[in-house]
């Protein structure tokens, strides 16, 4: 099938390497732009980037590509020959990223399947003004004008394949009158009309040219299609037409999984065994990185309803390579496997088959030992796999702080710390919006004027730090400005307003809690609304953002003196060391991280206020109290009458600096546990935040402690 | 202009066909090994093609092979520069290793399936094959 040939589509490619150019020239760029001219190196780099995407948008035939990238090359050219005096730096800054962006900006288009249709004539002719302007100068300081930087014409092109847009599978049914003659022949009709619109096709049955007796399993069981093209769906219908006979014709989408795999009985087993090979075969496809040598494409005869089979064996072993880039897609079903992997260990290792009395298990022991390792070392290399660092998110943000900064006329820097802290690429998928949205507002909202911050006694220049760490199994991401800082009297009465505190004077709320309430959606106390921030969206899709991968935003400030607001985010989302718990006849995990301790329960700790809450004293310390029987409403144990007995065990666990007491009626162990979602089709429950499968197959519900801490304290 | 067009598929044969006969005279050969002969025949004939089409995934002897042949006969006949044959690679296969192996072997345009025929358009005008 073709898809064996296209992982690395000329197109692709070239759209990566000058997506790569165009960001480390923005990352030289703006490291620069504070200084007062380009050194050399970094005239060299981008001199060569553009020269590069000069000449490959040259042979791809992006033509305002390559003007615009010829004539910011042409600047590079006379500065780096004639290193002129007059260049103003922070123009030519923006310039070139004014050039990144237009080029950026076509490269999306060209991804998502349309034209590069972007007009460069605006752009060409402020460079061309630039250039200019330059060029006197290098004349006015008697120089010669360095010989003119000629660009000859490629003298090959590459020309991609029309209609670059997405792909889509198909699949389509073609039924037949009873009464019909030769729909085999009727079918291939609609095939060779199909032929000119598809990328791929396949057919069943497949012999409908060659086989007469096709007919009549065609009008029994119907003729289907698997089609593969960039056409919609009633484009397709259109193209199998109206011949006589047919009945209906039906055209659904379906996956490119089911494209795959064929016609195959749909009979689970070989589907998967089928699918595994599949798997294999790409894999070994992607160590093999040879040169094409002629004679590899020579066609070997085609069978029908097939793709074309060629001579060339494609398992030959090829050179080693120390990096491959991997499709995320098998990353995260590598990931999901593993997860099986420990469920199906915990089965086998506490088998109830191993629970006979008598049994002599020494050398099972050892063996599960070993394969509790091994299975162990795989999370560990998978979640290391997973890991990439924050850099790039970083580096983005540099950018975002150099364009609105200079938009609102303010002057700030920005201070990157732990930059190469590692993250697994899940969350940074899910952090760079948000920080994004961090970063705008403390530009806008947080810095000050520079008129103000001189009044203030600061430093007219506003700094901004950005810095990343890993500590106790949680990533902290934290934005720390120096500027004016939140006021919380203002923040308390717009929540007032907004009718978020009821009538509770401002001394009820910690300065922590007044904060929270901007995450509240359409909350803004900013007056005016700007390009940039202000329009009171923002902050509560930033922690919904956060709450997605479970962590969470803290926002602390000092009026005048500037805000810093954490992103806490667990590191680890797959796989997390529970303890296992039985209340009534349902288990329990609780992450063993937040557990503190555990206090064998009674009753004389146990204080009740009137309103019905519950507390525990411990050593002196007030805590609250809940029983997760009465907070699930599950059926109370045998042993403890009315709930209220003595024989169970109280949990301290402890969240963010909140403590709270629950009590359990049975601790089972601590184990491995393969965080799985709750299904949808459950309606979301607060204090819940997954479920896992135990050894012996049962289903336990995973607790949340800030659910179950925000849950108490709203009753 | 002459045009020599090797295509193994029956459909994309005939589309190119009807493209290409607005601008010359245009051969048709269904594998790698007619095509080379009818190189060969032309050349020996003193009216060499000005074009030549390549499909890449063709019985007997591929596009990559055809291509090689031809510009060795082109050394081997002394003929240089821009007075080699302008080559067009037509193939679905669009990979990067194979369009950069295609330009190293000498090939003018390598042009991915299906053909863009804007863009087909504007390169035989930029090689000056038509007006």
């Amino acid at each position: 099938m073709a898809e064996d040939f296209n992982m690395e589509n000329m197109l692709d490619i070239f759209l990566y390497e000058s997506s790569q150019l165009l960001e480390s020239l923005e990352n030289t760029v703006l490291e620069k732009k504070d200084e007062d001219c380009f050194d050399e190196p970094a005239i060299d780099e981008i001199f060569r980037a553009m020269h590069t995407i000069k000449g490959s948008s040259a042979i791809m035939m992006y033509e305002n590509i390559t003007k615009v990238s010829h004539k910011l090359e042409d600047i590079f050219y006379y500065i780096r020959e004639s290193h002129p005096d007059n260049v103003p730096h922070l123009e030519l800054v923006e310039h070139v990223l004014d050039v990144s962006d237009f080029i950026t900006g076509e490269l999306d288009k060209i991804r998502d399947g349309g034209d590069p249709d972007g007009d460069e004539s605006g752009i060409v002719e402020e460079l061309d003004e630039f250039l200019t302007q330059i060029k006197s100068g290098i004349e006015k300081a008697g120089e010669e004008l360095p010989p003119e930087n000629k660009y000859e014409e490629p003298s090959q092109f590459y020309i991609a394949p029309a209609g670059g847009g997405s792909v889509k599978y198909y699949k389509a049914s073609i039924y037949f009158r009873e009464d019909t003659e030769m729909s085999n022949i009727r079918a291939y009709t609609s095939v060779y009309a199909l032929k000119e619109i598809v990328d791929d096709m396949e057919y069943m049955p497949d012999d409908i040219i060659s086989n007469e007796n096709s007919a009549d399993t065609i009008i029994e069981d119907g003729f289907h299609m698997l089609i593969k093209c960039k056409h919609s769906r009633e484009e397709i219908i259109d193209a199998i037409g109206d011949t006589s006979g047919m009945e209906r014709v039906e055209v659904n989408e379906c996956s490119q999984k089911e494209f795959e795999m064929g016609f195959h009985e749909p009979d689970q087993e070989p589907i998967v065994i089928e699918l595994d090979d599949k798997e294999k075969e790409k894999k070994e496809e992607k160590k093999i990185k040879t040169e094409p040598v002629p004679g590899d494409y020579v066609v070997k005869g085609k069978e029908t309803g097939k793709g074309k089979k060629l001579a060339k064996n494609q398992s030959k072993s090829g050179p080693k390579q120390s990096y491959i880039s991997v499709n995320i897609e098998k990353m995260d079903s590598l990931m999901d496997m593993i997860g099986e992997l420990v469920i199906a260990e915990a089965v086998v290792l506490q088998n109830p088959d191993l629970k006979v009395p008598g049994l002599d298990l020494t050398n099972f022991q050892k063996a599960a030992s070993q394969l509790s390792k091994i299975t162990t070392e795989l999370q560990d290399v998978i979640m290391s796999m997973r890991m990439m660092p924050l850099t790039n998110t970083f580096q983005k943000m540099n950018r975002i702080v150099f364009d609105v900064s200079r938009k609102l006329g303010k002057d700030i820097g920005l201070d990157v710390i732990g930059e190469n802290t590692e993250v697994d690429k899940n969350i940074i998928e899910h952090i760079s919006d948000p920080l994004m949205h961090l970063i705008r507002n403390s530009v806008d909202h947080g810095i000050e004027s520079k008129e103000e911050r001189i009044a203030a006694g600061k430093n007219p220049r506003g700094k901004i730090t950005l810095q990343a760490k890993n500590e106790g199994g949680k990533v902290y991401v934290i934005v720390k400005d120096d500027g004016k800082g939140l006021n919380k009297h203002v923040i308390y009465e717009k929540a007032k307003k907004n009718g978020l505190v009821g009538d509770r004077p401002i001394t009820d709320f910690t300065d922590k809690e007044i904060y929270q309430f901007i995450t509240y959606p359409g909350f803004s106390t900013k007056e005016q609304v700007t390009e940039y921030s202000g329009r009171g969206v923002g902050m509560d899709v930033v922690v919904k953002n956060i709450q997605a991968i479970g962590g969470k935003l803290e926002i602390d400030s000092i009026e005048g003196a500037g805000s810093e607001m954490t992103l806490k985010i667990p590191l680890t989302l797959a796989i997390i060391n529970g303890i296992v718990m039985l209340v009534g006849n349902s288990t329990f995990v609780i992450e063993t991280n937040a557990i503190k301790e555990f206090v064998r329960f009674s009753k004389e700790m146990l204080v009740r206020e009137p309103g019905g809450e519950e507390y525990m004293m411990l050593r002196g310390e007030c805590y609250p109290f809940i029983r997760l029987n009465q907070r699930f409403h599950l059926a109370p144990p045998e042993t403890a009458e009315g709930g209220d007995g003595e024989e169970g065990i109280v949990v301290v666990l402890e969240h963010e600096d909140e403590f709270i007491c629950v009590y359990i009626d049975e601790l089972i162990g601590e184990q491995e546990i393969v965080v799985k979602p709750i299904p949808s089709y459950i309606k979301k429950v607060q204090g819940l935040s997954g479920c896992t499968q135990l050894g012996d197959g049962s289903i336990a519900l995973i607790l949340d402690i800030a659910g179950l801490i925000s849950g108490n304290e709203r009753r | 202009m002459k045009i020599l067009l090797a295509e193994d598929d029956f459909a994309s044969r005939k589309f190119m066909v009807n493209y290409l006969e607005k601008y010359g005279e245009c051969d048709i050969t269904v594998d790698g090994e007619e095509a080379v002969d009818a190189f060969i025949m032309a050349l020996e004939d003193g009216e060499p093609y000005d074009l030549v089409c390549l499909d890449v995934m063709m019985p007997v002897i591929d596009g990559y092979q055809a291509l090689k042949a031809i510009r060795d006969i082109e050394k081997d006949h002394g003929i240089a520069g821009d007075d080699r044959v302008k080559i067009i690679m037509t193939t679905a296969l669009n990979e990067e290793r194979n369009v950069k192996k295609a330009f190293e072997m000498g090939c003018t345009v390598y042009c991915g399936k299906p053909i863009d025929v804007e863009k087909f358009q504007m390169i035989l005008k930029k090689l000056e094959l038509i007006k």
